[in-house]
């Protein structure tokens, strides 16, 4: 079995050190193409006939049963896995060109191979029935990404955020691994499959949490979140991309397949429905955390990798509704809140990605991602701008795009719980929470794209930029497809993320086909005909605009300088003071730090200043201070019997020989 | 047939709003005022005017009007006017209405930043700030509807009288209150904003529309007239929903909407801005309350 892993690691290895510094990426793109049309065509198959697909099954090396199979939910986080896959694989041409004359070949195909091994062990992780097998990608994924992440390991601050990636991520192993040896040593086998008959018989709540503080690491939940916003800006564009679209995903699947193993009721105390609560609450957290803390960054991609953590708030609302709906015999709840989660899942790996690509792109145009050096990019990158503002409608959950089915398929769920009258307040708490985030997504992504696309240029290194070259606009033709699918033809989509989603909520008295065909897809219909007529009347009031201007005069002048003559790029609105209304009512989140001078109020002319303000995460600053103090002070007492005196060492030796001594002759050892 | 004349309707309320606002304004403080269409004049005489655009703008710039008024027009088809079928309408579109009111706000900020104009950009940044916090206030007015009438699309909700006691009605009547509320926030008005002036005394709105001119202008004015009467009838249905459910009470109601933004207008000044946040929050606070409150009633515990 061991050997099938190797073959699985050394084949592309092989095949990319092999190649020519110029072919590497190329190889890449076959070997990742190569895999994902397999798995898609697979995966499709799976999802048409709907029968678990066995890929392979095998001895065990340790815990239980292993196999690699695919069921319906396996299918479709293959089949997103598999196309962000592929996206990063070619925008990582465009992107990697730039360092192509200043790193030794085998950097890039280091990461290369890491890329294609992050690729293989996520379909891994989704296809794995559990135990070893699934612990074992599980760990190549982390390791492959943290590969990824170093990528730029000139600088100290990547090697810090990589490194701090490794640590936390291992303390989610760690959890991992005693769930399984959990699961493990009381069943007899370590699948997900085992889980259920586990939970019936022993007490399953505490079990759930140990899955998931493992899964909830990965996927960025608060307060586990301080990796994210660490790693992503370090990492190169392409890298964060596949990482936050797709990879966090894997926790969010783990979530799923452990929840939904829950039995409604153990020992006479219900079970689900607190277990729902806590995941709705914790998704409401991690969702307003993420954007009230998105919309105070500055660095494009500290502010996406935030983001990151908002949506997986979303998706965890959508997951706690559907488990407090199925705990309550709520069909529509239970299958909204499921198909919802599973439909943003999809979903903000498309517009994440992209979003993640526009900055990449702006990155290798102007060499910075801090929000405030840029503005008027639009006019020198506007093929990236579109994209970037296709994403930004997108991620804001507006309609006429993708990001606006799925939050509706969760707010469909959640008001009907209200309206039935059996989930009242927790239905409301999930819905004021996720207008809450919505409204303030549109703040931090207008923030966003306002400052960085719009006005004019803070910087000569904006007019000077170019447009970004074809490998990376065409690898965003991916998610673009992506977003304008989904948000235009939401009917289909829906139908088949429901067939996924029905398994794991059970139906209690009518069946899925009847589901489709009253509540929810005349309501999918209502949002397809809105988003249809939404592109017709906006066109047609701007080709009316267009027309009736055409007899009157249209003249360019210049912004209106509100009565001062000579204004600046430097007098815009910057993206901190864009934020600062929310700061003034946010600020005991952050630990904000100024660095510089600011400009004293007695200064009649005021001379150049620099000064720069940043907006540190309390959380995970107590998280990682914490444990960087508890670290330091056992080490400090450990470095105590490190004195330097060698007689010292000498009895340290003598008194090592005696205790061993002591312990034979008392038959201990 | 129906629902082409409620569709009528609502554009008539709309037109007339603003026009009430100034009067009642121009009543109460003595004077005469301006006729109670002058401002379809205005609208009218810019829609024939020339525009500028500034070199700094994007083509941004000149698609935000038709999104601004595409999404607030799709919205306003969704509401029903008493008992009158509005033209749109299907289960869980009451988040759609709210989603297309955020999609007018978005393409707006975004217009004021590509002007690149500090000013605007203050404005911007208010709008989309003050736009998120009000946001829980219509979600959680709409959720509690959505509890009290078991529907969850504007026509269902409002589409019979319903029987409910003494209690509800309260309820119901607070529900407009801070429809009202919703009403001023998102059309900028005392105590959040005096859309009265440019510059000196207006902060948000108008300040993030400065450099529109022409037909530009005259589409701000349409959409900015479209949200509000959505807003205005929600509140008149609200009160009128546990009484004389019909459109002919409903449509002179949401008309004393303006009436009353009109009194307050002329008996308060702007709050201070710092203190916006606050007034918002507090408003999606009591929405949340009223929810909470209708909770307990439907479950039959008595508050004493």
């Amino acid at each position: 079995m061991p050997i099938i892993y190797l073959i699985l690691l050394i084949l592309p290895a092989v095949l990319i050190f092999a190649a020519p510094l110029r072919a590497k990426v190329w190889t890449a793109v076959g070997i990742v193409g190569a895999v994902a049309v397999a798995v898609c065509v697979a995966a499709i198959g799976v999802l048409v006939e709907g029968t678990p697909l066995t890929l392979w099954q095998g001895a065990s090396v340790a815990f239980g049963v292993e196999a690699i199979t695919m069921d319906r939910l396996s299918a479709l986080f293959s089949i997103i896995i598999s196309l962000a896959a592929v996206a990063t694989t070619i925008y990582s041409r465009g992107y990697l060109a730039h360092y192509l004359d200043k790193k030794p070949a085998t950097h890039f195909s280091l990461h290369y191979t890491s890329l294609v091994v992050l690729y293989v062990s996520m379909i891994g992780v989704v296809t794995a029935v559990g135990g070893f097998c699934f612990l074992f990608c599980w760990e190549m994924m982390t390791i492959a990404s943290f590969l990824l992440i170093i990528f730029d390991a000139d600088k100290r601050k990547t090697v810090r955020a990589a490194l701090s990636y490794l640590v936390m991520m291992h303390i989610g192993f760690a959890a991992l691994l005693a769930g399984f040896a959990l699961l493990y040593a009381r069943t007899g086998e370590a699948t997900f499959a085992a889980l259920s008959g586990y939970m019936s018989a022993y007490a399953p709540l505490p079990l759930f949490a140990l899955f998931v503080v493992g899964f909830g690491m990965k996927a960025g939940m608060f307060p586990m979140h301080s990796w994210l916003p660490e790693a992503h800006p370090a990492a190169p564009s392409h890298v964060s991309s596949i990482m936050s679209g797709v990879m966090i995903k894997t926790g969010i699947y783990g979530i799923i397949r452990v929840a939904f193993a829950l039995p409604v009721e153990f020992a006479g105390s219900a079970v689900m429905m607190p277990a729902g609560a806590i995941v709705l609450a914790l998704g409401i957290v991690t969702g307003l955390w993420g954007i009230i803390l998105a919309a105070l960054q500055n660095d494009i991609k500290r502010l996406l990798a935030y983001s990151s953590m908002e949506n997986i708030g979303i998706i965890l609302i959508g997951v706690g509704a559907a488990l407090i709906g199925k705990s309550n015999g709520n069909d529509t709840l239970a299958l909204c809140g499921m198909a919802g989660a599973l439909l943003h899942t999809i979903n903000h790996s498309f517009f994440k990605s992209m979003l993640f690509f526009g900055a990449g792109n702006i990155y290798a145009q102007t060499h910075s991602t801090s929000c405030d050096t840029f503005g008027g990019l639009a006019k020198s990158m506007p093929v990236t701008a579109i994209l970037f503002l296709l994403a930004t409608v997108a991620i804001c959950a507006l309609p006429p795009l993708n990001g606006f089915v799925s939050e509706f398929t969760i707010y469909f769920g959640l008001l009907d719980g209200i309206s039935g009258g059996s989930e009242v307040l927790s239905s409301a708490c999930g819905l004021i929470g996720l207008a809450l985030i919505g409204g303030l997504a549109v703040l931090t992504f207008s923030k966003l794209f306002g400052t960085v696309f719009l006005g004019a240029p803070r910087t000569h290194e904006v007019v000077e930029a170019s447009e970004a070259d074809t490998f990376s606009l065409g690898a965003c033709a991916i998610p673009a497809a992506g977003i304008l699918v989904v948000g235009l033809c939401p009917v289909p989509v829906f139908r088949l993320v429901a067939k996924v989603a029905a398994p794991f909520v059970p139906m209690s008295e009518r069946g899925l086909e009847w589901f489709n065909a009253h509540s929810m897809s005349e309501a999918m219909q209502g949002v397809m005909l809105t988003a249809w007529l939404l592109v017709a009347i906006v066109v047609a009031l701007y080709l009316l605009k267009r027309r009736a201007q055409r007899d009157r005069s249209v003249r360019m002048g210049a912004t209106w300088g509100c009565g001062f003559t000579q204004p600046t790029p430097r007098m815009q609105y910057t993206g901190e003071s864009f934020s600062e209304g929310l700061q003034s009512i946010a600020s005991s989140l952050t630990k904000d730090t100024g660095k510089g001078e600011a400009v004293d109020k007695n200064e009649i002319f005021p001379s150049v200043h620099e000064f720069e303000v940043k907006h540190r995460d309390k959380v995970s600053r107590l998280m990682n201070e914490w444990w960087t103090a508890l670290l330091a002070q056992i080490n400090r007492r450990v470095m105590r019997l490190r004195t330097g005196n060698i007689s010292r060492y000498v009895s340290y030796a003598l008194l090592f020989m005696l205790i061993v001594a002591v312990l034979s002759i008392l038959n201990l050892i | 047939m129906k629902e082409l004349f409620n569709t009528i309707l609502m554009i008539a309320i709309a037109l007339l709003l603003g026009g009430v606002i100034t009067r009642v304004r121009s009543v109460l403080s003595g004077r005469r005022g301006p006729s109670i269409v002058q401002h379809l004049h205005n609208v009218a005489l810019l829609a024939r005017k020339g525009s500028v655009y500034s070199p700094t703008t994007s083509i941004l710039f000149r698609v935000a009007p038709a999104v601004y008024m595409g999404s607030a027009l799709l919205a306003l088809l969704f509401i029903p006017i008493g008992n009158l079928d509005p033209l749109l309408s299907f289960r869980g579109d009451v988040v759609v209405f709210a989603y297309l009111l955020g999609l007018g706000r978005l393409s707006l900020v975004l217009a004021a930043m590509d002007t690149g104009s500090s000013f605007e950009g203050m404005g911007a940044s208010r709008e989309a700030l003050y736009g998120a916090l009000v946001e829980p206030a219509l979600f959680a007015v709409v959720a509690t509807l959505a509890m009290v009438c078991g529907y969850t699309s504007f026509a269902d909700i409002f589409s019979v009288a319903r029987d409910l006691d003494m209690q509800m009605t309260i309820v119901m009547v607070l529900l407009a209150y801070v429809l009202v509320k919703v009403y001023t926030v998102e059309q900028g008005r005392v105590p959040v904003d005096d859309p009265r002036t440019h510059l000196e005394l207006t902060m948000i709105h108008e300040v993030m529309v400065l450099d529109y001119s022409g037909i530009d202008m005259a589409m701000i004015h349409c959409a900015n007239w479209f949200k509000g009467a959505a807003l205005a009838v929600l509140a008149a249905n609200a009160v009128m929903l546990p009484l004389c459910f019909k459109w002919w009470t409903v449509a002179p109601l949401s008309l004393l909407v303006a009436v009353i933004v009109g009194v307050v207008e002329s008996s308060q000044a702007r709050g201070k801005l710092v203190r916006n946040t606050t007034y918002i929050l507090t408003v999606s606070a009591l929405a949340a309350l009223l929810l909470f409150v209708a909770y307990l009633l439907t479950l039959n515990i008595q508050i004493s």
